[in-house]
């Protein structure tokens, strides 16, 4: 799904954020188009939490703008169309479920008797009609997570925005909320989610865009930039036995005008071409065929969303993707 | 509904709905029925009480008749005993010790040429034991003069009846007078609960606050409201549960004051406690008005501490100076009350962090004219305004931080760029 077609639903336009000499997003430019799972990846304190928080009226922009749906800025009347699942995100623990999942409804504008129905509707969804007079205290850290999507989504968005939703989710309930991502955006509705964890994007995104140090460093169709980044050039090699490959690189592997690096992966060796396209890999194999090497595995492979971050932020700084090192190297 | 009023409701419901409620509501009309039955019942209970003297009488005057004459005059229950003006100290000191009597009276041989008596004894700190004795000796003494000038004792005792007195009535001028004990009373009385309530209710929006976001609620809430309806709506829907309550009590207190001989008599004590002087509905209007403005003012300091701590124990420390703040006038109450037209209370009563709780003190007490009340208003509300402003700028960062505490010069950076 490319979604390039449809008008975005979110538009920044050169936003730029300081918070005293500190550059927290540089002008930022994207569009998130209406329809997708677009996911907002960077490195810990590169400035996503930031972006998310200006397009949630909860901070302005210093330079630039931000425009939602049909031209509206960030507040009141857009945020009714917006679903919030913050970072630091948290519930009244006093407060019985189902009037703590009425109150955010109605905080978003619906009325009391709407929200009322909505909220019985999502107990039932989620499992937890039987808590529904509970108080929030009184349920495990699992099912208030349950109930803190539910708060998120009651007032029915146009754009549910999510702030490293994963994290502090136990593996059943991040894949409740997989579930509701997807259900989500199959019934028309746009996710935009930040993250640092490559492996969760990877699997559900549409769209991606990388942030590093307040800056965009690339954005586009997920499927798009991978065959980009790989660009026909890396191919996955396994031998028979130790001394094939020994004498692989000696001879073939060796030519730097055929490959440019290598790097051992576990159970087979990734190799970049000097080349684009086809025509260097076919090149590669006749060489290797021609000089009698055993192979097991020859195959033309993309690059994880991993390795493009890495190799986007910087490649010595690989040990540390994920921290806001990355950000400073 | 507009998001301010969807928070004020919540605030509202979810704190009228504790037990806690409850049992505090409740509790008032429990304190009120003791601050009127205790104090009677400790005046029936004192009344009752004998207080008993050890008289050394070294003037060589024989006071003592007439001291014992002079001392049934006075309202205390004495019971004097005449020791031998040669007595011991010691021996008397240790009459107190084993509770045998109160304390004893010494009066020296110069008494009648002006020499101060002495009393010691272990309810000396008593103004009214001290007031009554001062009385007895006094006629005691003037007698002994009167009969040493020659006067004989019936002339004496006939130029002192009747007895003179004194009713103080409180009055600024306009000529309806009010009983001046009755009066200081009810002002002291609502100053007092002018400041226990704005004092417990800021509090509580304090407490709010820092619930929000110790339970990290505050972004998800202030992502569909802004922090100044967060704001807002807090302090009203937390006002209001206070208004409910001080209106029930108001109308339990009514109904005591009301029935005060009755309820009285349940506890077999009789006479009516202190009779308060009705309260007319301008009063009633200027005090809710005071408590509702000095609310404000204080809910909003409070309400931009909580956004700057993320515990209670660090809220410990930042609203000392607030606390103090709202005390300095219950330390001032006198120089109001004794002098209620003075300088003084003209001066504290104008200044916003304390009006509120001095004001309507000062104005039952009949020391405000009505420019007084009407300018003292105008200066609160824009002190509120102020006030606000600068809070809500401090509460719409403060919120979204955890952790660390800012300095003074963050705070100032907070205030000037939001």
């Amino acid at each position: 799904m490319s979604g390039e077609l449809r008008p975005p639903v979110l538009r920044l336009r050169g936003v730029t954020k300081r918070y005293g000499d500190f550059l927290a997003v540089g002008d930022l430019s994207v569009e998130i188009p209406s329809g997708v799972i677009y996911g907002m990846l960077g490195p810990n304190g590169a400035g996503k939490t930031t972006t998310l928080r200006m397009v949630n009226d909860i901070l302005a922009p210093d330079e630039g703008e931000i425009r939602l749906f049909d031209d509206l800025r960030p507040g009141r009347i857009a945020g009714r169309r917006i679903g919030y699942l913050p970072e630091e995100r948290g519930l009244y623990p006093k407060m019985r479920v189902a009037d703590e999942l009425r109150f955010f409804g109605e905080l978003r504008g619906l009325g009391r008797r709407v929200a009322s129905q909505r909220a019985g509707r999502w107990l039932e969804r989620l499992d937890l009609t039987q808590w529904a007079r509970n108080k929030v205290q009184d349920l495990s850290k699992g099912m208030q997570q349950k109930v803190q999507f539910a708060a998120a989504l009651l007032h029915e968005p146009e754009l549910l925005i999510l702030d490293e939703p994963w994290s502090g989710l136990d593996p059943i309930n991040a894949e409740v909320l997989r579930e509701i991502v997807v259900a989500e955006r199959d019934a028309g509705r746009t996710i935009l989610f930040s993250t640092h964890l490559m492996e969760q994007a990877e699997q559900i995104c549409d769209h991606v865009c990388l942030i590093v140090r307040g800056r965009k460093v690339l954005d586009g169709p997920l499927d798009r930039i991978k065959r980009e980044a790989a660009g026909d050039r890396l191919v996955a090699l396994d031998f028979v036995d130790p001394a094939a490959e020994a004498r692989a690189r000696d001879s073939v592997l060796a030519d730097p005008s055929l490959v440019s690096a290598m790097r051992a992966r576990r159970g087979y060796l990734e190799v970049e071409m000097a080349g684009r396209g086809q025509e260097p890999a076919d090149r590669l194999l006749a060489q290797l065929v021609g000089q009698g090497i055993g192979l097991r595995r020859f195959e033309l492979v993309q690059p994880s969303l991993h390795q493009i971050f890495v190799d986007k932020v910087g490649a010595e700084n690989s040990q540390k993707v994920g921290t806001a090192e990355v950000a400073r190297a | 509904m507009p998001e301010w009023l969807v928070i004020a409701r919540r605030e509202f419901v979810e704190r009228v709905r504790t037990i806690w409620f409850l049992i505090v509501t409740l509790l008032g009309p429990v304190a009120m029925t003791a601050l009127m039955v205790v104090p009677a019942w400790l005046t029936v209970r004192a009344s009752r009480e004998t207080v008993i003297i050890q008289v050394v009488d070294r003037s060589g005057h024989k006071l003592f008749p007439d001291l014992v004459t002079g001392a049934a005059l006075a309202g205390v229950n004495f019971d004097l005993k005449e020791a031998p003006p040669g007595a011991d100290d010691a021996h008397l000191l240790q009459s107190i010790r084993e509770e045998k009597i109160n304390g004893f009276l010494v009066i020296p041989p110069d008494a009648l040429a002006g020499q101060s008596a002495t009393y010691r004894g272990d309810n000396a700190s008593n103004f009214r034991i001290k007031v009554s004795l001062v009385q007895a000796l006094n006629y005691a003494a003037v007698k002994a003069r009167a009969s040493a000038a020659g006067i004989a004792a019936a002339t004496f005792d006939s130029l002192r009846s009747p007895p003179v007195d004194v009713v103080a009535q409180t009055d600024n001028g306009s000529g309806q007078a009010t009983s001046g004990e009755a009066s200081f009373m009810t002002g002291f009385v609502v100053m007092f609960i002018l400041y226990m309530s704005i004092l417990l209710y800021a509090v509580n929006v304090l407490r709010s606050v820092i619930q929000e976001k110790t339970s990290r609620v505050v972004e998800i809430v202030i992502s569909a409201a802004s922090p100044r309806a967060l704001m807002l709506g807090k302090v009203i829907g937390v006002g209001g549960v206070g208004l409910f309550q001080l209106g029930i009590w108001a109308v339990i207190s009514l109904g005591l004051i009301h029935f005060r001989a009755e309820v009285l008599g349940l506890f077999g004590l009789s006479g009516s406690g202190f009779a308060l002087p009705p309260l007319s509905v301008v009063d009633v209007a200027i005090i809710l008005a005071y408590f509702a403005l000095g609310y404000f003012l204080y809910a909003a300091i409070y309400a931009a501490i909580g956004a700057m701590v993320s515990s209670e124990q660090e809220a410990q420390q930042l609203q000392m100076p607030v606390v103090l703040l709202l005390i300095l006038p219950v330390a001032c109450v006198q120089m109001v009350s004794n002098d209620p037209r003075g300088g003084a209370a003209q001066l504290l009563t104008a200044v916003p962090f304390w009006s509120p709780v001095l004001m309507p003190m000062r104005y039952l007490l009949g020391g405000a004219t009505w420019t007084e009340v009407a300018t003292s208003l105008a200066i609160l509300l824009l002190s509120i305004a102020a006030v606000v402003a600068v809070a809500g700028r401090i509460y719409r960062i403060g919120v979204l931080m955890y952790g660390k505490r800012p300095s003074l010069r963050e705070l100032g950076r907070w205030i000037r760029y939001s």
